[in-house]
């Protein structure tokens, strides 16, 4: 029975103990079995917590679970704690538990390619080295919709800007010639992604939400000191690598790069992830695993890419300036709002916060979070096309509005407002934000 | 043949001495019509459309039974002519028709079995194999359904009570034998669960979910491939729990597993299945359940003063509730002075009554459990219909298991006193139209709607017509109802308005603490459409409300 | 070409280089020609024989043969020789000046029109600029332009010609045979063969190029290096200056707008290409058909009997032939190996667009496959030219529009060169066949064709549609649908009809590019048709009315198109939703919810009937 379990956080838990609950997990899916042979359980609500479950490979089970928060209540004097059932959303929760795995396959590949790498022994040892860290990086208490989402936020950009990063790209791989996928990233936005939308998604994610949250300090440093002055001419620029060789002077320096995984499904390929930064532009270079990166390689990138992604940086900077003035863009959104394309993954949200190492804030109360994620979850039944508007106790209005693989989630405060002005608000909303799509009122 | 063992019941009883003090029949649950400040301007609670005038006819209801509470500790309370277990006249039975005087049987005889099986366990016998008459009249073939295949997982909706020893009670689909093992895992389940102080509460998959109710020493399991969320679902099921508590009651239940851990409770419930069953089935298209409140026949004022009068003049000492009604719908209830029937209670009944063509031969006279009201004891309940071919249903209820003679002179009093008030015709007339059309209220996008007045619990809604034609099309309708309420009532997230645009219809709840409001109407219809929509439709129920509702109530 | 034979009545033979027919004619001698030649137009000869005197002979059909003569009006002064500025006006250049004549050929006389005495060594004529360099001074290397125009001569201001040492004696010191004139990119230039001298630390000899504006004074602006020393004659041949050297029997090509070192006031160039000799010319033997079997003769190149006049004439006077000088570009594409300069040389020759565009394609193809920003910069210096020339044909329109092309007679529509290389040529000959060979990988194809509306985009110039299809086209044939996303995703590739359509026809393939088409058409905010059509086409027969009814039209539209729809669509709760909807509609534009005959729906009345009942027709409600 134990050797069913390949990984257990806690490990501490007294053997029996996980050996039960692996247990109670495939007795449900088991059950479940009988109603759906093809369709088993996703999750279990009991009155303590709730339990979700994921077969990303075929006889590989990923189970987590998650405590429903307790409240302390009165009766009569003494206090009594109480479980809050209704709190945790099934489908935020069933995603982090996917991404879980998809962040696991990012840099290990599949379950099944480690089985025919080393056996379980290998399987075992990958999951512990993964996890023991990807857990500590996972903050339950604050995930919700866009977790659903997982989506990817575009940088805006005028056509001629994103035309020169084009050819930017497109030199740099010819120049650097083993470089097999490139993706551009400015201010943690992606604008250009070679890879395919899916291993894309996740890498964005690693990037988004730990990688360069762990850089971002020294870069916040380079960008205040003069730049402009000594750019041309000599190579003096901002560059460097968030992945690999620290110092390229030092010839002990080390070009080790974290590999991983795309295609996972048809071509399985290998990679090495170079992440190189000037200011706010981000380049990932991806190579193949089989040709390993040298020092000169990576001086080599450093010299060419480093100056010219130094002016391209400053470029997009201005450009992005001058077009805020013109939408006039600076001031606060007065929308708070969620936006997402199935799409294309395009993700856009006034509510929350950057994105820090840790989490990524709401700014709005939890219950009214938790009712977008409730819309999502009564959209994603059906795909025909859906608006829900509801009011919430506190008065609050939520709009869900669902047009051809969109999503637009809006919270209007505008307490005593009554459908018809609600409805102009996100008529407005789409007017400013969305005019250059076709969304259905 | 059937005096002696209910004497002997009657011992029985005494001698394992359940009485319990002379309670009052105070309401089930102990909740009282408290009134709420209202949000919506002319509106206020008892003020809505419907309102009761003088007090509601109902114990005020919320919209879900709460689920967490365990047990719903009713006082257990008996009248104290229930004490006396004389030999009833056989003749009171003969004029109960077959199949239904069996299932009494098995209920008020039900004492037998259990002293014998003691006896008989405590010789080391092995258990009596269940009777074979048991269900002979309700073999509705569905005992062969093969349930491993596609077709019996595929139907929207299972339901299965199980004991706490896994012994199967009832399946809605599939015989209890062939799904003795799938029971047994379920109880699995839940023991397992609790064995670690916690409670399993649903499994959730693509396009189902299994919910689980506890309600000791009963597990009830449904799975459901229907829209409605957890708790509508555990809802219905807590429904089929005070079934079955309406035919034992809770103290019966809770004793015979006390007795014996894996009694098979199904030669008890016998020939009850088809009444769980169209419960069921009720569930599935009549809002009334969702809603917890009654509808009312469409009547007139007067007529309705007119037979509530007659009604309320044809009272005798031992009658707590007389009730008229027609299909589902109620015509007019008089009650004893501050008692109150509980909406449950009384779709109880009204599933009971539907759920039997056999009413209609005559007077039955039968032992019933109102679980809200009193989940310790029976009533006695006088069921009959007044004409053969006119769809209306009087019954009487009362608290006195020999007073049968005297409650069906009650009957004859009323019919004679309705036919004295000349309403008779007025109340055929209305028999033929028992729905109104959404047409009369005048709103082109206007498709269908419901109006529940809280303080009354009661609520209205017109017949439902085209688009709505197909069976499928009518429970879609009544889905997007139950998903609206669910939303609307979400324990831990509760929405005051709901405005949904849909593929196939537009849907606006609006919910305040005086009333609940929910229209359907074309998805073409605009938002403000749909707000004067709202407006108009609430104007033309207060116009209509003497009509749609029972505006004041009549006790003895 | 004048060839005089002496001897009793002197016979003249007049070839030209484009007429075919030479005009021949003989007169009486009357003594040795010193120089003879025709007004513009071939109307008057004039006939040199005397110092004094110049005769004139008309040519004007019946009108008398005889000749008449004029002196030229200083007194003892010699004639240098002579000069037709147009077709009746002559100038006289005499060694103390010059004298300009209006011809009167029915008066058969002369009317002097200005007179200038100036001192003169030599002179030269520039016909096409019609501008008389004298050559003045002792060391004459002070040169005077004179500039005639329609019985006006101005004087320009003069010049000296910097001479390469500090002459020892005061004799003439700057010859004739070193200065020429020529109109290089529309520019009147005089070209001083400064030859090597020891003294000076010079490489060798150089021509400088001095430029001489209509007013203001002249400059030297350029020194074209030669770095060699001997005999050299000099062409000017499609704004390139030739330098033919004798020594090598090679010549140079200099390209002035070429870059060169600045040093402030001039600019030094070196010649373009290595040295290359001209085209070898073969001499056809003529004679009796008998002895054609013999091959022909090349003729002797770079001979000392060669004289060159400007601009491209060169005349073999031992062999008896005048040619006039080309450019072949061919060969200069693989002399000059960087494309950037090559590109700037090509873009101002004549004959230029065959040469740049198959410079294109080879950039494009192995094996002399160009790197990226080669052909970017190649890209960009074409898209340079053929903005130049979009701007100039726009404002020329516009003016056009303004009505005021009247108002300024000068205006004319822009020539368009070859240099001008549209969107259609670069297609047609170089993008459109580059990928279809596919030889290249995909990567590079679609870099390049970035590359190409990239630098379109620079110089904002319109991209065409058909480069889109083709780009599109590309990313589809290697399934790069995400990569196709994202462009559109940023409007890389510009909205229109065509393309959105293109799009809705991917969608089988890649179903985003529905919702990418449907953007597309709803940011065109003139396809709201096409949005109807596409979405009824999907049985979104609700959208459709949804959109319609939010741009106010749903008045108008067809009720059968849109129950036809819904029929298709096979959902009665929708037939029924479009059904009520054009029901109302009809209450509310005609009192009556029934359909008019005209409207040709009782397919679907029936149809309604027959599922949902008669009853659940709309009544008509009356107010």
């Amino acid at each position: 029975e134990e050797k069913k379990i390949l990984f257990y956080h806690p490990n501490e838990v007294e053997k029996n103990e996980k050996i039960r609950n692996v247990g109670l997990c495939e007795a449900i899916v088991q059950f479940t079995r009988t109603f759906s042979p093809t369709k088993p359980a996703k999750s279990l609500h009991t009155q303590k917590n709730r339990q979700f479950f994921h077969e990303p490979e075929e006889n590989f089970w990923m189970v987590m679970v998650v405590r429903n928060p307790i409240i302390e209540k009165h009766k009569d004097g003494k206090p009594v704690y109480e479980y809050q059932e209704e709190e945790l959303l099934d489908k935020v929760y069933s995603s982090v538990l996917q991404q879980c795995y998809s962040m696991y396959k990012l840099f290990n590949g599949t379950f099944l390619k480690a089985m025919e790498d080393g056996g379980v022994k290998v399987l075992k040892e990958r999951l512990e080295k993964f996890f023991h860290r990807y857990l500590q990086t996972l903050h339950l208490q604050s995930c919700d919709l866009l977790d659903v989402f997982c989506g990817i936020s575009f940088f805006p950009l005028d056509k001629m800007t994103y035309l020169k990063i084009q050819s930017f790209i497109n030199r740099m791989e010819e120049s650097l010639n083993i470089v097999k996928y490139t993706a551009f990233l400015y201010n943690d936005q992606l604008i250009w992604s070679g890879l395919e939308q899916d291993d894309m998604r996740i890498l964005y994610k690693y990037l988004t939400t730990s990688l360069f949250p762990r850089h971002m300090e020294p870069e916040l440093a380079g960008r205040d000191s003069p730049i402009r002055a000594e750019m041309p001419g000599n190579l003096q620029h901002y560059g460097r690598f968030l992945t690999g060789p620290l110092n390229l002077n030092d010839p002990e320096a080390k070009c080790r790069f974290p590999k991983i995984f795309v295609n996972t499904d048809d071509t399985y390929e290998e990679l090495h992830l170079i992440v190189y930064k000037a200011m706010s532009a981000a380049v990932c270079f991806m190579i193949d695993a089989s040709i390993p990166p040298t020092l000169e390689f990576c001086r080599k990138l450093d010299s060419i890419v480093g100056p010219q992604l130094t002016m391209l940086a400053s470029d997009i900077c201005e450009q992005y300036n001058i077009n805020k003035r013109i939408s006039g863009a600076e001031k606060e959104p007065q929308f708070k709002f969620i936006y997402f394309n199935h799409m294309n993954l395009a993700e856009k949200s006034t509510i929350h916060m950057r994105k820090t190492p840790s989490v990524s804030l709401a700014s709005v109360h939890p219950d009214l979070m938790k009712i977008l994620g409730d819309i999502n979850s009564d959209f994603s039944r059906v795909d025909e096309d859906e608006e829900i508007i509801v009011k919430a106790m506190s008065d609050y209005w939520v709009v869900g509005k669902k047009s051809d693989q969109r999503e637009l989630y809006v919270i209007l405060n505008q307490k005593n407002a009554n459908l018809i002005e609600v409805n102009e608000e996100v008529k407005k909303l789409c007017a400013t934000q969305f005019n250059n799509i076709f969304f259905l009122d | 043949m059937q005096v002696l063992p209910r004497g002997m019941a009657a011992d029985v009883h005494k001698k394992k001495g359940w009485e319990v003090p002379n309670g009052s029949l105070a309401p089930g649950d102990g909740q009282h019509a408290e009134r709420s400040e209202s949000p919506t301007p002319g509106l206020a609670q008892g003020t809505e459309p419907g309102a009761g005038q003088e007090g509601a006819m109902f114990v005020h209801t919320r919209s879900y039974e709460d689920l967490t509470s365990p047990e719903d500790g009713a006082a257990v309370a008996r009248s104290p002519e229930e004490r006396r277990g004389e030999p009833a006249e056989p003749t009171s039975m003969e004029q109960i028709s077959k199949d239904f005087s069996e299932l009494s049987t098995q209920l008020t005889g039900m004492a037998l079995d259990l002293e014998e099986e003691m006896r008989q366990s405590k010789e080391g016998k092995l258990e009596l194999s269940p009777q074979t008459t048991r269900r002979d009249s309700v073999l509705s073939g569905k005992e062969e359904e093969d349930v491993t295949m596609d077709a019996w997982r595929m139907h929207r909706k299972h339901v299965f009570v199980l004991s706490e020893a896994g012994k199967p009670v009832y399946s809605r689909y599939g015989s209890e034998e062939a799904l003795s093992s799938t029971m047994g895992v379920m109880m699995a389940l839940v023991s397992f669960l609790e064995a670690e102080k916690n409670a399993i509460r649903s499994i959730h998959a693509d396009g189902y979910k299994v919910v689980f109710v506890r309600r000791s020493p009963l597990v009830l399991v449904a799975v459901a491939r229907t829209r409605q969320s957890e708790q509508e679902i555990a809802h219905e099921l807590l429904y089929i729990y005070y079934q079955i508590l309406s035919l034992l009651t809770w103290t019966q239940l809770n004793h015979i597993f006390q007795q014996k851990q894996n009694y098979d409770l199904r030669r008890l419930l016998a020939g009850s299945e088809r009444i769980t069953d169209n419960l069921l089935d009720l569930m599935a298209h009549d809002p009334s359940f969702l809603m917890g409140a009654v509808r009312c026949l469409p009547l007139a004022a007067s007529v309705r003063d007119a037979v509530s009068t007659s009604l309320q003049q044809a009272k005798a000492k031992s009658l707590v509730f007389s009730i008229l009604l027609s299909g589902n719908q109620l015509v007019s209830l008089v009650r004893k002075k501050d008692q109150f029937l509980h909406p449950i209670d009384l779709h109880l009944l009204f599933n009971l009554i539907s759920s039997s063509s056999s009413f209609r031969e005559g007077e039955a006279w039968t032992p019933i459990c109102l679980p809200k009201f009193n989940s310790s004891g029976f009533f006695h309940a006088h069921i009959s219909y007044l004409e053969q071919e006119m769809d209306l249903c009087l019954l009487l209820v009362s608290t006195d298991r020999e007073d049968f003679f005297t409650v069906s002179d009650c009957k004859r009093r009323f019919q004679e006193r309705l036919r004295r008030r000349g309403v008779h015709h007025a109340l055929q007339e209305a028999l033929r139209t028992p729905f109104y059309s959404v047409a009369q209220v005048g709103i082109p996008d206007l498709r269908h709607f419901i109006y529940k007045s809280k303080s009354s619990g009661l609520f209205t809604s017109p017949e439902i017509e085209a688009p709505y034609v197909q069976e499928e099309e009518k429970e879609r309708l009544l889905g997007l109802y139950q998903y609206l309420h669910s939303r609307a009532h979400n324990s831990s997230r509760p929405l005051k308005n709901i405005y949904f645009t849909g593929p196939r219809e537009n849907l606006l709840a609006w919910v305040t603490s005086a009333f609940e409001l929910y229209i359907c109407y074309s998805p073409l219809g605009t938002k403000a459409g749909a707000i004067s929509a709202v407006n108009k439709l609430m104007k033309w129920i207060r116009k209509e409300e003497d009509r749609l509702f029972i505006l004041t109530p009549q006790t003895y | 070409v004048f060839a005089v034979r002496s001897g009793g009545a002197t016979g003249v033979v007049v070839k030209g280089l484009e007429d075919r027919n030479p005009i021949s004619f003989r007169m009486e001698d009357k003594g040795e020609v010193k120089c003879i030649k025709f007004s513009l137009g071939n109307k008057i000869l004039a006939v040199q024989r005397t110092l004094k005197s110049v005769d004139f002979l008309n040519f004007i059909p019946d009108s008398p043969q005889l000749e008449y003569t004029q002196e030229c009006k200083t007194k003892n002064a010699n004639i240098l020789g002579f000069c037709w500025t147009s077709s009746t006006e002559i100038v006289f250049i005499t060694d103390q000046g010059i004298e300009f004549y209006q011809v009167l050929p029915e008066k058969r006389s002369l009317k002097l029109l200005k007179n200038q005495s100036i001192n003169v060594n030599w002179y030269m004529y520039c016909p096409e600029s019609s501008v008389i360099l004298l050559s003045t001074t002792v060391l004459g290397n002070v040169l005077q332009p004179f500039y005639f125009k329609s019985g006006t001569m101005s004087k320009l201001s003069k010049f000296e010609i910097e001479l390469p040492a500090a002459p020892k004696s005061s004799k003439l010191s700057l010859s004739e045979r070193d200065i020429a004139m020529a109109t290089i990119y529309g520019q009147l230039y005089v070209l001083y063969l400064r030859h090597h001298s020891r003294t000076s630390n010079s490489t060798g000899a150089e021509v400088v190029l001095y430029q001489l504006p209509r007013e203001g004074s002249c400059k030297k602006t350029h020194i074209l290096k030669l770095n060699r020393t001997g005999k050299f004659a000099l062409n000017v041949v499609d704004n390139l200056v030739v330098v033919h050297h004798q020594d090598t029997e090679t010549s140079v090509i200099f390209d002035i707008k070429l870059k060169g070192e600045f040093d402030g006031s001039t600019t030094i160039h070196q010649f373009v290409l290595p040295p290359r000799s001209i085209q070898p010319y073969q001499i056809p033997v003529a004679g009796p058909a008998s002895v054609t079997s013999q091959s022909p003769v090349p003729c002797k190149l770079y001979s000392s009997s060669w004289i060159v006049f400007q601009p491209d004439i060169i005349i073999s006077a031992s062999e008896g032939y005048l040619w006039s000088l080309q450019v072949k570009l061919e060969p200069v594409v693989n002399l000059l190996l960087d494309k950037g300069k090559l590109m700037d040389f090509l873009l101002q020759r004549k004959e230029c667009k065959m040469v740049i565009l198959s410079v294109c394609s080879q950039m494009l193809s192995e094996p002399e496959r160009g790197s990226l920003s080669v052909i970017a910069t190649v890209f960009d210096k074409l898209n340079h030219e053929y903005k130049k020339y979009l701007e100039a044909e726009q404002s020329y329109t516009m003016v056009v529009e303004a009505g005021l092309s009247r108002s300024n007679p000068l205006l004319k529509r822009p020539v368009r060169t070859q240099a001008v290389i549209d969107q259609s040529d670069m297609y047609t000959h170089v993008l459109s066949v580059f990928t279809e060979k596919k030889e290249a990988p995909h990567k590079f194809t679609i870099a390049v064709l970035m590359e190409y509306i990239r630098s379109l985009n620079q110089f904002q110039i319109a991209v065409q549609h058909y480069l889109y299809e083709l780009v599109i086209k590309t990313l589809v044939q290697h399934n790069l649908f995400y990569m196709l996303h994202q462009f559109l995703q940023y409007h890389v590739l510009s909205d229109s009809k065509p393309l959105a359509c293109l799009l809705l026809s991917l969608e089988s393939i890649y179903p985003p590019a529905h919702q990418l088409s449907l953007d597309m058409l709803k940011r065109l905010s003139t396809a709201n048709d096409e949005i109807v059509e596409v979405l009824l086409s999907k049985h979104q027969v609700l959208a459709a009315l949804r959109f319609i009814r939010g741009i106010g039209g749903h008045d108008s539209i067809s009720a059968r198109k849109f129950l036809d729809a819904a029929k298709q669509a096979e959902d009665d709760m929708l037939f029924y939703t479009i059904f009520r909807f054009f029901e109302q509609r009809n209450q509310r534009l005609r009192g009556n919810p029934s359909f008019t005959p005209g409207e040709h729906c009782e397919e679907h009345v029936t149809f309604f009937k027959q599922v949902f009942g008669e009853q659940a027709l709309m009544k008509p409600t009356t107010f």
